[in-house]
């Protein structure tokens, strides 16, 4: 059995789970100036309710469309009621107010349901696929092939439509953006709707092949959001290699015994060191953004 | 909104109003702190002087971040990881050479300012939220590591833990009962800020507001910029590691699971709620974080329920108050006093 | 540890345990029906409630106890004011809410407290103070090597040592893997107990420690199978133990090992939890005897439970646990003289606890005056079978080097075993 490859399947089967997570993060970042930090606890109150529905014996199908509506009509309130009043404040200030929104997310969730051990269970679970010997679940793959999807299609979506023109006119400057007409409110719904689906969809699948835990799925925004500061918080190209990339290099690191109980780390490190080795060089000397 | 700006740009408000009380006015946080320090141990029971001390660290900690903020623009996600790092050192210190509790103090204090600089390295190419990233991912990756490595509890070896029921780490001699040791943070507290209060005074603080301003001009009037900047962390990390001894010395342990990086970015967000540019914001900032969850938990409410209601209070702090609230509460007692004489 | 949802299934519980015990009436205290409404004595408990997992259901049992003392003639006519407050898991408010405890409301002892903090924070506390906690949910090094803490259940230690005893034995493995948590206090100490156990019998053990955050368990469970172990032993919270167990259901490592577990997954959700791919497989050490006994303390524990406890309060080990600590609490008080309880003669009073014995326990209960306790250190094993559990094994007590200290004690009070 090679052991190599073993690892590496394995840890692209995790690399695509924080490349996924960072898609979304790194869309709403472009188009509104938000770093969401509510985007797994967003994700992880569809997943919940997702669970909820299982256990009441719904469809399977109306459990994900409930899943990805819950996580879409959260984003939207969020995007359409607090991040306006916030929309002249520094980027930082924009991402803790998402800190509060996931905060009393996860109290809500915690009251409703309980903390105790759950376990989702999709369909897609018991398809399974040998790959150099790994066996791949079908949820696995999907969340693979959805986020290459994803990648692509947001890539087209920014360069091809209307749409992603304003979005990158937005993510460019604000301020020239709406003196060209840009409609800001209109093209910052779209992208909190389509930010919200997207932690829906990911909230899903964390819940389902990490764990359904609603802190756990909270707090794993910060793992992800390293993937997303590789890609420079712009670039979803990038940010989903990096999510593969950390993925296979922290499953790889369980194979050296010295620092394995560390390997969760690597997402940060990873983060620090590319970083630091993208701005080499540079000095700051005017005031600026970055 | 002006005022705002006026306070972005670095430019030095005096804290004293009229110039006779200018002296006094400049250590008034230091005669607050010293005035809890004598009374308050005789007005709340043992509870709520557990729960000030909690505050009364943490308030050092929130001023280490509005420090950095305040004058030069700059964003810590990793203070509460630094607090780790000087109670890690502390720890080590007390239970490896059984030295003064002060030494192990100011070795905390001295270690997490090192650590400060290496931030401050990042900080010279980057600053706005790549910055506050960068240090995020420094207090991610410190939640793992202490998490594998553990705080000392006593045991041998270069981590100072083995598997075995912990070792206290002894307090000050001249602060043993709980009454003594919240005097003594409140001590040091005052020393902490009348620190910032000398820096910012001083030539470091000239050097700091010109690279607010803008660094290029800073380097053009010769102020040496990195210089500055590693002060400024290094001042701020120090004052970090100070507290986290203190809450080293508050529990007499630490456990790797108060450290996760959440808790960084909490005290950052109830910093700036509690107004960092204010000395008392730091202190609303640490009474946020530390007595409204007590008294509510005291309450009885439900701990998931109390969740609720800081997220949403910590949302509404951030839209409705700018300043934070401690520029709220400063510009309505200014209100007051302009209206004062006229009534 | 583990509470049904309070909207959607409070009732499955009490109709799935309830109906064997519907019939008896619940025995406690002086059990004389009358109200106690004399001074009342204040009792406390530190539980950790809001956190990654919920540690309050045997202070649940224990305030079900207490209701019940305080409407049978309570200590000899004194009712138990019985304050529970939560450490949310977060060690400072750990140590406020015991000072508070302690110190402000002044109780007499401590009883069926359930924390994974608590104990390590305030061991000190209770020890400058001298008040005695009797512990009920236990799971760090601190609640077994204190002074004044003893607990009732056993804690991950005796729990894995058992579970790898029981497997070297009946299953003839020679070399177990154990899966715990990177917190040291926890997993190092029950994991390194349980390698010690296997090396001192001449066969081999190992560790795998996982981050309690981690995301990925695939590799953890590439680890395993690299570690060259013929059993694995799961010591890990039922969530991720759920999560560990999808990974190798997902690889089909299943009949590669024989699996065994300490006590988190001695939960009635978790067969159906885990489906039924462990049907059969799962091997399970449990640290007091099953929860669907029928002998008179587990009888009288639903009683009890179903007439005063809130219906969401789970019906679990720690529930058990908490009722088992309240009952030895108040039957060491109601020796004392009701006028004249202190917190002195309270301390005093626990640590005369001796030999007392339950069929819900394995082994007999007692405190006495050593630096350290763990009276309960024999345990029993089940397999998970369809939607519930079949015992596989009787009581046994494990033998493990770390228990010298306690049995030399156990020698010098006199308690046989």
């Amino acid at each position: 059995m090679n052991v190599l490859g073993l690892f590496l399947v394995s840890g692209l089967s995790v690399g695509a789970l924080y490349a996924l997570g960072g898609v979304g993060l790194v869309l709403l970042n472009r188009a509104t100036g938000v770093l969401n930090f509510a985007y797994g606890a967003m994700g992880a109150a569809g997943a919940m309710t997702a669970w909820q529905l299982l256990e009441w014996n719904w469809p399977e199908p109306l459990a994900w469309v409930a899943c990805v509506g819950i996580a879409l009509a959260l984003s939207l309130a969020f995007g359409g009621l607090i991040a306006p009043g916030l929309a002249r404040r520094e980027p930082i200030v924009k991402a803790i107010a998402t800190l509060g929104f996931a905060l009393a997310l996860l109290g809500t969730m915690n009251l409703l349901w309980v903390v105790t051990p759950r376990k989702l269970t999709l369909t897609f679970d018991g398809l399974s696929v040998a790959i150099l010997g790994l066996r791949v679940t079908g949820t696995r793959l999907l969340a693979l092939l959805v986020g290459i999807g994803v990648t692509l299609g947001m890539g087209l979506f920014l360069a091809r439509t209307r749409v992603g023109l304003m979005m990158r006119a937005l993510a460019d400057n604000r301020q020239v953006a709406s003196i060209l007409g840009v409609p800001v409110g209109r093209v910052e719904t779209i992208a909190w709707g389509i930010s919200g689906v997207l932690a829906g969809f990911t909230g899903l699948m964390f819940a389902t092949l990490v764990r359904l835990d609603p802190a756990v799925l909270t707090f794993l925004v910060i793992p992800i959001i390293a993937t997303t500061i590789i890609g420079r918080l712009t670039s979803i190209p990038a940010s989903f290699a990096a999510g593969l990339a950390i993925g296979v290099l922290e499953s790889l690191l369980a194979l050296y015994k010295p620092l394995a109980p560390f390997r969760v780390a690597t997402p940060f490190i990873v983060a620090i060191i590319a970083m630091m080795w993208l701005q080499r060089g540079r000095r700051l000397t005017f005031a600026g953004q970055d | 909104m002006q005022a705002a700006t006026k306070h972005l740009s670095g430019a030095v408000e005096p804290d004293a109003v009229s110039s006779t009380g200018f002296v006094l006015g400049r250590y008034v946080p230091q005669l607050f702190f010293t005035c809890a320090a004598i009374l308050l141990p005789f007005l709340v029971n043992a509870l709520w002087l557990k729960v000030l001390t909690a505050v009364a660290i943490y308030a050092l900690t929130a001023a280490s971040i509005a420090l950095l903020y305040r004058r030069l623009g700059l964003v810590s996600l990793a203070q509460v990881a630094l607090m780790g790092c000087g109670g890690w050192v502390a720890l080590r210190f007390a239970h490896a050479f059984g030295l003064p509790f002060e030494v192990n103090l100011m070795a905390g204090g001295i270690f997490a300012g090192l650590i400060g600089m290496i931030l401050a390295y990042p900080a010279l190419r980057m600053r706005g939220l790549y910055l506050a990233l960068i240090t995020l991912m420094a207090a991610g990756g410190f939640g793992i590591l202490i998490n594998v490595i553990q705080f000392p509890n006593g045991g041998g070896g270069l981590t100072g833990f083995e598997v075995r029921a912990i070792t206290y780490m002894p307090r000050p001699v001249i602060a043993i009962s709980d009454a003594a040791y919240f005097s003594y943070c409140m001590v040091v507290i005052a020393f902490g800020f009348l620190l910032i209060d000398v820096h910012e005074r001083g030539r470091a603080g000239r050097g700091w507001a010109l690279i607010r301003k803008s660094e290029a001009s800073a380097m053009a009037a010769g102020v040496n910029v990195t210089l500055y900047k590693v002060w400024g962390f290094a001042l701020s990390g120090f004052l970090a590691g100070v507290a986290g001894a203190l809450l080293a010395g508050n529990l007499q342990l630490l456990d790797a699971r108060s450290f996760p990086p959440a808790e960084s970015v909490m005290i950052f967000a109830l910093t700036v709620v509690g107004g960092a540019w204010h000395w008392y914001g730091a202190v609303i900032a640490a009474l946020l974080y530390r007595l409204v969850p007590a008294f509510l938990n005291d309450l009885g409410l439900d701990g998931n329920a109390a969740y609720i209601i800081f997220g949403l209070a910590l949302i509404h702090a951030l839209i409705t108050a700018p300043k934070g609230l401690a520029g709220q509460l400063s510009d309505g007692l200014k209100r007051l006093a302009r209206r004062g004489p006229n009534a | 540890m583990k509470r049904t949802s309070l909207f959607f299934a409070a009732s499955t519980a009490i109709v799935v345990l309830g109906g064997s015990s519907a019939m008896a009436a619940p025995q406690c205290g002086l059990n004389n029906g009358q109200k106690a409404t004399g001074e009342p004595i204040k009792v406390g408990a530190v539980v950790g409630q809001t956190g990654p997992d919920d540690f309050s259901s045997s202070a649940d049992a224990a305030r079900a106890y207490f209701n019940c003392v305080n409407e049978n003639g309570g200590i000899n006519g004194r009712p138990i004011e019985y304050l529970v407050e939560d450490d949310q898991w977060n060690p400072e408010v750990a140590g406020q809410v015991a000072t508070k405890l302690v110190k402000d409301e002044g109780v007499v002892a401590l009883v069926a407290s359930g924390s994974f903090v608590e104990m390590a924070v305030n061991a000190k506390l209770y020890a400058d103070e001298d008040v005695m906690a009797m512990a009920s949910a236990c799971a760090v090094a601190e609640c077994f090597e204190s002074k004044n803490i003893v607990s009732t259940n056993q804690g991950p230690l005796p729990s894995s040592v058992g579970a790898a005893q029981w497997a070297a034995a009946n299953l003839g493995s020679k070399n177990v893997v154990c899966i715990g948590l990177t917190i040291p206090s926890v997993g190092p100490y029950s994991c390194g107990w349980t390698e010690k156990y296997m090396q001192s019998k001449g066969l081999s053990g190992s560790s795998i420690l996982l981050d309690p955050g981690a995301a990925d368990m695939n590799a953890s469970v590439l680890e395993t199978v690299a570690s060259g172990a013929d059993t694995v032993l799961v010591n890990l919270p039922a969530g991720m133990a759920a999560a560990y167990l999808k990974a190798v259901e997902e690889q089909n490592l299943r009949d590669n090992f024989k699996w065994i577990s300490s006590t988190p997954l001695y939960d009635t959700e978790v067969p159906a939890m885990l489906g039924t791919y462990w049907d059969g497989v799962m091997n399970i050490n449990i640290e007091l005897t099953p929860i669907d006994r029928t002998g008179p303390d587990a009888t009288n524990w639903r009683a009890v439970m179903d007439k005063y406890a809130r219906p969401q309060d789970p019906r679990d080990t720690f529930s058990q646990s908490g009722y088992l600590s309240a009952r030895f609490f108040t039957d060491a008080l109601l020796k004392l003289d009701p006028a004249n309880i202190d917190r002195k003669v309270v301390s005093e009073a626990i640590r005369a606890i001796k030999n007392e014995t339950s069929d819900l326990l394995c082994g007999p209960y007692y405190v006495g005056n050593a630096d350290r306790h763990m009276p309960n250190h024999a345990n029993m094993m089940v397999q998970i079978a369809g939607s519930g559990f079949t015992v596989i094994s009787g009581c046994a007590d494990v033998d493990s080097a770390y228990l010298d200290p306690v049995r030399a004690a156990e020698r010098d009070l006199g308690i046989t075993n």
